[in-house]
């Protein structure tokens, strides 16, 4: 059914260059149609979509929505806050019962790692991940790709960096791995409690401690949330230190290139991962990330569901 | 998915022909073997061995049936079958449901063993043998009635509780010896572990899962050994998964301490590649270590630092497990499969005279449960080049959560025969 190589979207380690391209190359296509004075096409009438969300999310799941609606696709959502989750309700029994409605398609955000693949075994909806844990998230990185492929007209060659909490990052680890494959060069950047510690099977991106070395032949760099939890988990002193030798900044830009562009998965923790005046700047694409994240998710919706229809 | 169910007869006699016998220093192609078995059924049994290997039963180190947490689904009487059907004719129990804390939870946990399969009361007990609390629950500040429990326990361990903080430690300790018993720890540091569930390596931070690294279980291991040292108690280590754990027992060994140590079955067969499946099965604890972790493993199973292998037989719920790897619950079955699984490559890498010690004599060693000459015959006959595929039914009760399932094995169980209970499996 897929027009893709994969039948679900788990995340991009292991995704072929082949299906990364078709799916930015239809976003663009996806991105034009949202620029019209009607953003809506047929595409997806008739499918059902669950937008399964076991975290909270404002985000991803207003983008998601947008993206099933301007699709024609009849969408509900799911939050665990409202369901029989809270009653013990299994994730399976969750799962099957929701399909029973005659749900197309899945997107699930949850807190555990590999609960989209989980769930596609038990399932015979077409799932999209949504965030898994730590481990992935991959329309956010598809998102940024096209994100730096329209500001910067490719990947191929240029050097991403990013910077912030990368362990406890599913955009980063999505990025990774579509970025590489790509043919971009990553460089991860973050204070030593907030980086793997093993970086074996991550061999392909390059670890820099120094800052101001990891943003110096950058084309573009991401800025990761904070979260304030980290502080209460003892993995930084305070938020005030960490802006002041990770925060991107005007001082830090001086290390940068003049036509770096700048991202961020958002919310942003202003003057902490990035100061106001570089996220309202001329460097900032961050707004540009949010309109490509709706194409992003209307362009993988349409081709997992297979892709077929001409008006689109 | 095939069915294998096993059938079970009493007989008081059996002649094994044509079967490879242990005699105690190697494998000998004997025309017939007569065992005589605790049956008080008269009757005897002629079995065509056809060259498999007949090798004494083995001795199961931590195992938990569960009981009564789940009786609904997993039972002493299942936990003995898998033991009979995995060729084990004991069995050093551990309860998490149910902590031997007093003399009163002993005699209800001897109360509950079975007599013997098919048999009534009176019937010949399994040799199941018992591990007291030295705290009570398990991993509380409380001291366990040690003295009493004394005669009626192998030694004392809070299960496979953290190690308590080092106050209560030493406290538990140094009150213990006076029992002379020894004491036996998972060792791990519950403050390193955090919420980890899987190895902390390259696989764990690549799916971005919370890792348990070496340190939470060597740190635990030196604590316990400077205790152990300073109280002169002796200690075993239970499941030990990395070399650095097995270099602090060496020199401890080396300066006379009382040191002794298995490694589980698992930890000798898989390593945390397994992780990328992002399959429950492979949740276990302590966590699959690396591939280095795990030759530096079989290289003390070489070189004698390890004592024993370990069964770390642990029931799950079914739907305990068809849940995503981090919310499952940790454990996996092992007895029924665990001799088809590791002969080969144990006795490849170390002989058969020491791979039968590190699956029988040494266990039960460890579990003062070693067996006389005039004890009745417990053998297993093992199909050693007859590769098996792991079907749920191979496994009692109700569950069959084990990596192994689906996984083809080197070698089969055709049959036990242990308390006069001839096993077929084949």
């Amino acid at each position: 059914m897929s027009a893709l190589q994969i039948k679900h979207l788990f995340g991009l380690q292991g995704v072929s260059k082949q299906d990364i391209r078709t799916i930015l190359d239809n976003a663009k296509q996806f991105r034009e149609i949202l620029e019209r004075p009607i953003k809506k096409v047929p595409s997806l009438r008739g499918l059902t979509v669950v937008n399964l969300f076991f975290e909270n999310s404002t985000r991803t799941r207003t983008s998601f929505e947008l993206a099933e609606k301007r699709l024609s696709a009849d969408t509900v959502n799911f939050t665990s806050s409202n369901s029989s989750v809270k009653k013990g309700e299994t994730l399976v029994d969750t799962l099957r019962n929701i399909e029973s409605m005659k749900i197309d398609i899945v997107v699930v955000r949850h807190k555990g790692t590999g609960v989209p693949k989980f769930l596609a075994e038990h399932s015979n909806a077409i799932i999209v991940n949504a965030g898994d844990g730590a481990h992935e998230h991959p329309t956010q990185a598809l998102l940024d790709m096209l994100t730096i492929e329209e500001k910067l007209g490719t990947l191929e060659g240029k050097n991403v960096t990013i910077i912030g909490d990368i362990r406890h990052s599913r955009v980063a680890r999505s990025n990774l791995w579509g970025m590489s494959t790509m043919g971009a060069h990553v460089t991860l950047c973050g204070p030593s409690t907030l980086v793997p510690r093993n970086t074996d099977l991550m061999s392909h991106v390059t670890w820099e401690p120094d800052v101001k070395k990891a943003v110096a032949n950058a084309d573009a760099i991401i800025a990761l949330r904070l979260q304030k939890e980290r502080m209460d988990d003892a993995l930084l002193p305070s938020m005030r230190e960490y802006r002041n030798t990770f925060g991107i900044t005007e001082d830090l830009l001086e290390c940068a290139k003049d036509k770096v562009i700048i991202m961020h998965p958002g919310p942003i923790n202003r003057g902490v991962e990035l100061d106001s005046d570089i996220a309202d700047g001329e460097h900032s694409v961050i707004l540009d990330q949010v309109t490509n994240g709706v194409a992003v998710r209307m362009a993988v919706l349409f081709l997992l569901a297979g892709g077929r229809n001409e008006n689109s | 998915m095939k069915t294998r169910k096993p059938s079970y007869e009493h007989y008081a006699n059996v002649v094994l022909k044509n079967a490879k016998f242990w005699n105690g220093k190697s494998f000998e192609l004997r025309d017939e073997v007569r065992l005589t078995g605790s049956s008080s059924n008269n009757d005897s049994l002629e079995y065509d061995c056809n060259g498999a290997l007949v090798l004494p039963a083995l001795f199961a180190l931590g195992v938990d049936f569960m009981e009564p947490l789940r009786d609904d689904v997993y039972t002493y009487v299942d936990g003995v079958d898998a033991l009979r059907r995995g060729g084990f004719y004991g069995a050093l129990y551990e309860s998490a449901a149910n902590p031997i804390d007093d003399v009163d939870k002993l005699t209800a946990a001897e109360n509950r063993r079975p007599c013997d399969l098919n048999e009534g009361p009176g019937g010949t007990a399994y040799n199941i043998r018992f591990l007291g609390a030295y705290s009570k629950g398990f991993g509380t500040d409380s001291l366990a009635e040690m003295m009493e429990l004394a005669p009626g326990v192998v030694g004392f361990g809070d299960g496979n509780a953290a190690i308590p903080h080092s106050r209560f430690l030493r406290l538990a300790m140094e009150y213990g010896k006076m029992t002379g018993k020894r004491f036996f720890f998972q060792p791990m540091d519950k403050t390193l572990r955090h919420s980890g569930c899987v190895h902390e390596g390259a696989y764990s931070d690549m799916l971005g899962m919370k890792g348990i690294p070496r340190i939470a279980e060597t740190i635990a291991a030196y604590t316990v050994l400077e205790t152990a040292r300073f109280l002169q108690v002796p200690v075993h280590f239970k499941q030990v998964t990395c070399g650095e754990t097995l270099d602090l027992i060496r020199n401890a060994r080396k300066q006379g301490m009382d040191v002794t140590c298995d490694v589980g079955l698992y930890h000798l067969l898989l390593d945390d590649s397994c992780l990328e499946t992002l399959d429950s099965a492979y949740h276990i604890l302590p966590p699959i270590r690396s591939a280095g972790d795990r030759e530096a493993l079989w290289k003390g199973i070489e070189d004698g630092t390890v004592n024993a292998i370990s069964m770390n037989h642990t029931p799950v719920l079914r739907q305990d497990k068809v849940v995503n790897f981090e919310d499952s619950v940790p454990g996996a079955l092992s007895l029924e499969i665990a001799l088809p699984a590791i002969w080969k490559k144990l006795s490849e890498r170390v002989g058969d005279a020491r791979a039968i010690e590190l699956l029988s004599t040494a266990p039960a060693r460890l579990a003062n449960a070693v067996r006389g000459e005039n004890h009745a015959a417990a053998v297993v006959v093992l199909a050693a080049d007859k590769p098996h595929v792991v079907v749920e039914s191979d496994f009692a009760g109700h569950v069959c959560n084990s990596p192994l399932l689906g996984k083809e094995l080197p070698s089969s169980i055709l049959a036990t025969y242990i308390n006069g209970v001839w096993t077929n499996l084949s």
